[in-house]
Parts: structure tokens; C-alpha cells; sequence
């Protein structure tokens, strides 16, 4: 090769190399964020945005990028990617997942000082969901927290001669309204049922949907709710036996419910349910699409006698970090930045959401939305799930107990016996 | 004369070179690398996970016998998804299987448009599970799906369906017979097609009829298809998973779950995997079972023409 081919080979290698060069120099690091696809949470609806990130890119030199996962198998796809050390650097998690993610030591927890910080600046239910015990936060809970009250149909009242905004406040004036609400046909089959239950599906969301029974007639799925290992099953108990016979009497006595009857949701916005029970977010949010016309109301859950404390479950979800992170520290910046009060606000204001900050809560439209008011009068009875290792165990337990009962595969006291069983195991094993 | 033990390794080289022994390992390499890859070192590991107690974040490995083993065998709620297993197996695979000759039987014969329906009949094989069951799920929806409809229509019943703990599992054998049902015929159609003609025409020159000929030729000798049937639908339908858990998620009160549903929770929802990976052993054992059962069954009739 002569002198001039030498450089002529070099100077073209130099060519081919400069835009690689170039452009790795000026790759940006990319912040993967994992979240649930569709309407699953009316807290995800903002990773649609495109321009959602943009400031934060902007500001650090960095790429975010916000994928979509199918709800059902995202738990899955989380697990699956941790143990393959190939997963997203934030996690967007439903709160039910954590102690299945604690389990396996899979969350990066929140700085103390960061953790309390925000504790303080958050309104109550915000800081019931998101302490963990002492003050240990394994993430940020997002705005619009999801707490279940009872959703009524106001024009069915009236139909039925009920007073639209009286909802029922006891166990016997709910099966009484149920009753009155049921409507047939000519051949006696329930066209509308006074009250809607979810009896199918996954044990988990079953549980969900009748926690308010349970826990208002005084039982618990766990005793001790905030302690990762041990415990006692608590829903073998008259509260619990007199929760399951609660449905069970409307559906076999009164024959104001049905199995025969879709989601409780989908059948409170087809006009096929009078009443439902579940996560106010999700009506509020669907109601506009689904049934424009519909005016519906919002209260607590009943409770078993006039002056029992009533209860409703309070969920949510949560901005985390796996341990298996490849960009740990971004990742954290970028979780501050949009749970910071400003971005709480902004953000709920644009997607109607209840923000979380105390300082939020007293500006407008927040201070006087009938319906973000209406919610400040459920928080103070949201209890939180627990956060016991054995949790799955426990929910699958209690979910097919109450299934078996409603679809008479079992007794009462059979059923919740067995449940015992299989959640005491499931927190032994959890805490083996 | 060298055996080929005692011969030098390049002689033994050359040797293999000249008879293409080395190339054709060659051409099958990357399907042997693949297959080992992908099916055999998974398998071995879920055997070998069986015997532990897996924390797999957790990198913890804890060897505990047959522990998951024992545990299994108390489960009360694996012994019912066995149960629902076993049901739906002897139920949809002779049905799949008579269903699948009966259309095959009248595929076999000529008529006007046969090749549009042999289409219409095999697409919901080719057609997504998942998908067909959300629409399946719709179809059996007590209010608006069109199962109920046609029941009224009919002055019969309405359904529960999919939300009644009796119904449930008869819905799901329902969709997963017309689900296999075109794959069946197709076979059995193969297996028609096949038998020799002269054999009918034999059958008919000693005045055997059209039931008798059915009987006494066409059933025996499609024993092999019937046996390949048998135990491919078996092996199939004892792994079913995605049906279920579209439609039903196991549910109402367990009536539906099924034993890979069963591993599945196990091992992503409650991160169980020594004791999911125990599960798969024992139906891992039970398919093989039944496969060498059915095949050593089959040999009485085995037939050659």
C-alpha cells in the first residue's frame, strides 16, 4: 500500500466514524417510565401527553420515555424484567403490588428526609397511603387517589319514590332501597338490580369491592395491618360472617342483586344497577363518555347500625424506583419534579383530578368542586390495604370465600373457616 | 482393521467429512443449540427449581427436598384445579374429537361451496385465543350477549353463564370445542383421504351398507389418526390456560381454575416459584403418563395399507 492510499484509508475511516462519534456524544440518557395502558387509573391519563416531559428534558439533557403495559399482566412484565435486570427506571404501580414487590426486596425506599418532607406538606389520606410505617415511603402516591364510596342513580330514586339525595346510611335502609330499586320484567327475571356486586373475576378485585362490609362491621383482613411479616387473619369473625350474609340476603331473601349482572361499574352506567359500590375516580371519570345523562351521587358506604363508623377502602398508585434501575439518580429528580406542589396542581387542575398537597386543597377550582369537596368527606374513612408479605394469599383466600358463598358452594361459616386456613398459611409462609 | 475408537482424531475427522456426517450436524446445529436453548435448559432449570425454595430477585436459592412437593399434594386448592383439569380434558377431547370426524365425514363427500366452509370451520384455529375470548366473553354476557338473545328468542332460559359457578366451566368447553374444531376435521379429513378406495369396495361387494362400512372400515382405520388426535388434544387441553383466564380468571368461587393458572399465580402473584416450578413437574409427569399410555394403547391399532 503506497503512502497515499495509507492516508486516503484513514482520512475515509475518520469520515464513516465522525457522525457515530458525534452522535454518542450526544446521546441523551433515557429515563424510562413503566405505566398501565388505557383507563385502568385516571392518574395515568397524563403519560398521553406528549409533551407532558418536556420542561424536565429540557432543564437535564435528558429523554424520557413513558411506555404503556397491559394492566393485566404488568405485575408480571415488572417481575419478569427485575429478575432479567432489564426494567424501566420508574415504575407508575398500583399500591396492591408493593407487598409482593417487598417481598422479593425489588423497591428502592424514598430518603428519610425526603419522605418526611413530603409526609408533612400531603393532606391525611395521602399520608395514610403512602407511610408504610414510620415514616418509610417506597414511593410517591400519584394525585386522584382512588377511595370507593357508594354511587347512586338519583333519577331511579325519584322513579321509585326515594328522596335523590338521601342515600342510605344503614345496612337495613340499603337493603330496604335495593328492594325498592330492583325492577322485572313480565316473566319476573331482575331487569335492574337495586344493588350491584362484582362476584367474578379476580379474587382480588372481589375483595375490593366488598371491603366496605367488611371492615365496617368491624372485621379486617389482617391485625396488624402495617407489619410486613406475621399476623392473624381477622375476616373469620361475626363481622365478617354478617359482611358475606349482607349480600347474601339481598341476593337469596330480598333478590335485589344478581350474579347474573356485569362489573358493578358497567352496570351503574348502562342504568341496569341503581346503586354500586366502588372507586369514585373511575365514575367520575367515565361518566362523561359512557352515560352524559346520568346524575348520579356520591356518599359513604352504609355501615351495619346507625352510629357505626363507616369504611371505605383508600388506594392509589405509586411512582417508585426498582432496585434494578439503571438510571437511579435521574429517575428520583424526575419523580420529585412531577409530585412537586406545582405540578400537583397544574396537573390536577388540566385532568380534574384531587391534588395531594394541603397548600392545593385551598385554591380554586379544587376549594369549591362539589365534587373534590365530596371526596374530602370520604378520605377520613379510607383504610388502606395492608401491606403484609402474605397479602396475595390473603386476598385470594377472602376473594374465593366470598365468591363461594354468593354462588352457594359453601356456607358462611365453611367458607371463612377455610379462608382462615389458607391466609393464616399464606402469612406464615410469607414470613418464613 | 482400526476400530474407529482407536483411530487418530484426524482420520476420524476426515472420515465424518467424507460421509457429510459434519455437515449434516451443521444444518441442524442452530435448531438443536435453539431447542436446547429455549426448551430443554428451562425445563432442566424448573426441575431443579422444584427442589428449592426460589427467591429469584433475591439471587437465594434454598434447598428444601420435596418440600413444594408435600406442600402440593395438601393444597386443597391445586387438588381442585386438577379436578377441573381432569373435567375439562375428558370432556372436550372426545367431543373436539367426534365433532372433528362427523364434519370431516361430510367434508369427505362432494356439495356446492365445500372449500368456503372448510375455511369457515378451521378459522377459529388460526384465529388469536385471546382475541376470540374477549369476544366470546361478550357473547356470553347475561344481558346484552347474543347467546341470551337467541335463548329468548327460542323461549328458553336465559343463562348465567360465565358468572354462575355451575356454568362456567361448560362455557369455556364450549368455546374451546369450537376453538379446536376445524384443526380436528382438517386432520380427520387427511386420515378420510387416505383409505384406500378399494377397501369400501370391498365392503360394499359383501353388502355392507353405509353404517356397516363406517363401522367396520373408516373407524378402524383411522385409529391412527384418532390416536395422534387423542393425544395431541390431550396434551393441549391439559395445558389450557388462555381461555381461562380471559373469560373467567378462574373464577366464580374457583369453578374454572385450572392447574397452569394455578402455576401462573404461583409464581407472578404470589412470587412462589420453587412451589409454581413443582406444579409444572407434576404436570409435566402426568402429560408424559398419559402420552406413553395412549401410545402403547394406540400399537393394538396400529394398521397398514
Amino acid at each position: 500500500m503506497t503512502r497515499g492510499s495509507k492516508v486516503f484509508a484513514i482520512a475515509l475511516a475518520i469520515l464513516f466514524l465522525t457522525p457515530a462519534i458525534a452522535l454518542a456524544g450526544a446521546a441523551k440518557t433515557t429515563i424510562t417510565l413503566w405505566y398501565p395502558a388505557g383507563d385502568i387509573t385516571a392518574g395515568a391519563a397524563h403519560f398521553a401527553d406528549k409533551t407532558l416531559f418536556t420542561e424536565f428534558e429540557n432543564k437535564n439533557n435528558v429523554k424520557v420515555e413513558a411506555v404503556a403495559l397491559d394492566y393485566d399482566t404488568m405485575q408480571q412484565k415488572i417481575f419478569a424484567a427485575a429478575a432479567g435486570k432489564n426494567i424501566a427506571d420508574i415504575l407508575f404501580i398500583d399500591d396492591s403490588w408493593v407487598p409482593g414487590f417487598l417481598k422479593e426486596e425489588m423497591l428502592e425506599p424514598v430518603a428519610d428526609a425526603k419522605a418526611k418532607a413530603w409526609l408533612d406538606a400531603v393532606s391525611p389520606e395521602i399520608r395514610t397511603l403512602a407511610d408504610y410505617g414510620k415514616g418509610r415511603m417506597w414511593g410517591y402516591v400519584q394525585y386522584g387517589i382512588d377511595v370507593y364510596g357508594l354511587t347512586w342513580n338519583k333519577d331511579q330514586f325519584k322513579e321509585v319514590g326515594l328522596d335523590p339525595e338521601k342515600p342510605p346510611k344503614t345496612w337495613a335502609e340499603f337493603r330496604d332501597y335495593a328492594k325498592k330499586l330492583t325492577k322485572r320484567d313480565a316473566q319476573g327475571n331482575i331487569t335492574r338490580v337495586g344493588y350491584a356486586i362484582r362476584h367474578v373475576g379476580q379474587p382480588h378485585g372481589v375483595v375490593h369491592k366488598h371491603f366496605w362490609a367488611i371492615y365496617g362491621a368491624g372485621a379486617a383482613l389482617i391485625d396488624t395491618p402495617l407489619a410486613l411479616r406475621g399476623g392473624k387473619y381477622m375476616v373469620n369473625t361475626p363481622g365478617g360472617k354478617a359482611a358475606l350474609q349482607l349480600v347474601l340476603d339481598m341476593l337469596d331473601v330480598d333478590k335485589s342483586t344478581s350474579l347474573n349482572f356485569p362489573d358493578p361499574r358497567a352496570a351503574f352506567l348502562k342504568g341496569i344497577a341503581s346503586m354500586q359500590i366502588s372507586e369514585t375516580v373511575s365514575i367520575r371519570a367515565r361518566q362523561p363518555k359512557e352515560a352524559p345523562d346520568l346524575k348520579w351521587g356520591m356518599a359513604l358506604p352504609p355501615v351495619p347500625k346507625a352510629g357505626d363508623r363507616p369504611a371505605t377502602n383508600l388506594g392509589g398508585w405509586l411512582y417508585s424506583v426498582p432496585k434494578q434501575a439503571k438510571n437511579k439518580a435521574m429517575a428520583w429528580k424526575l419523580i420529585e419534579w412531577i409530585n412537586s406542589p406545582e405540578k400537583d396542581y397544574e396537573l390536577c387542575k388540566q385532568y380534574g383530578a384531587s391534588p395531594r398537597y394541603k397548600a392545593n386543597w385551598e385554591k380554586e377550582p379544587f376549594k369549591s368542586d362539589s365534587y373534590d369537596q365530596g371526596l374530602k368527606q370520604l378520605y377520613p374513612y379510607g383504610i388502606k390495604l395492608p401491606i403484609n408479605l402474605g397479602f396475595n394469599g390473603i386476598m385470594e383466600a377472602t376473594g374465593n370465600a366470598i365468591q363461594k358463598v354468593w354462588h352457594h358452594e359453601a356456607t358462611v361459616d365453611a367458607a371463612l373457616a377455610e379462608a382462615e386456613r389458607l391466609a393464616n398459611k399464606a402469612i406464615a409462609d410469607a414470613a418464613k | 482393521m482400526i476400530s474407529e475408537r482407536r483411530r487418530p482424531p484426524r482420520q476420524v475427522l476426515a472420515r465424518l467429512h467424507s460421509r457429510h456426517i459434519l455437515h449434516a450436524y451443521l444444518f441442524i446445529a442452530p435448531v438443536i443449540i435453539l431447542f436446547g436453548l429455549f426448551r430443554v435448559l428451562p425445563s432442566v432449570q424448573t426441575l431443579l427449581y422444584s427442589f428449592y425454595k426460589v427467591e429469584l430477585l433475591k439471587g437465594r436459592f434454598t434447598f428444601i427436598g420435596l418440600e413444594n412437593f408435600s406442600s402440593l399434594f395438601a393444597d386443597e386448592i391445586f387438588r381442585k384445579a386438577t379436578v377441573n383439569t381432569l373435567t375439562y380434558v375428558i370432556t372436550i377431547v372426545p367431543i373436539s374429537a367426534l365433532l372433528g370426524l362427523i364434519l370431516a365425514v361430510l367434508f369427505n363427500a362432494p356439495f356446492h361451496l365445500k372449500e368456503f366452509f372448510k375455511a369457515v370451520y378451521f378459522s377459529p384455529m388460526v384465529t388469536s385465543t385471546v382475541a376470540a375470548a374477549m369476544v366470546w366473553w361478550w357473547m356470553y354476557n347475561p344481558q346484552f350477549g347474543i347467546f341470551n338473545v337467541l335463548l329468548k328468542l327460542v323461549g328458553l332460559p336465559e343463562q348465567p353463564w360465565l358468572m354462575s359457578s355451575h356454568m362456567a366451566l361448560p362455557s369455556i368447553i364450549i368455546f374451546s370445542v369450537w376453538k379446536n374444531l376445524g384443526y380436528n376435521m382438517i386432520i380427520y379429513l387427511a386420515g378420510l383421504q387416505a383409505i384406500p378406495q378399494q377397501f369400501y369396495e370391498a365392503a360394499t361387494i359383501d353388502g355392507a351398507g353405509a353404517l356397516r362400512r363406517f363401522r367396520h372400515v373408516t373407524i378402524p382405520l383411522l385409529a391412527p389418526t384418532t390416536t395422534f388426535l387423542l393425544i395431541y388434544d390431550t396434551i393441549l387441553a391439559l395445558q389450557v390456560f388462555d381461555q381461562v383466564f380471559v373469560l373467567t380468571g378462574g373464577g366464580p368461587a374457583g369453578s374454572t381454575n385450572v392447574v397452569v393458572l394455578d402455576l401462573y399465580r404461583q409464581a407472578f402473584q404470589r412470587y412462589n416459584f420453587g412451589y409454581a416450578a413443582a406444579e409444572a413437574m407434576v404436570l409435566f409427569l402426568f402429560i408424559m403418563a398419559v402420552t406413553i399410555l395412549q401410545y402403547y394403547y394406540s400399537k393394538r391399532y396400529e394398521v397398514a395399507y
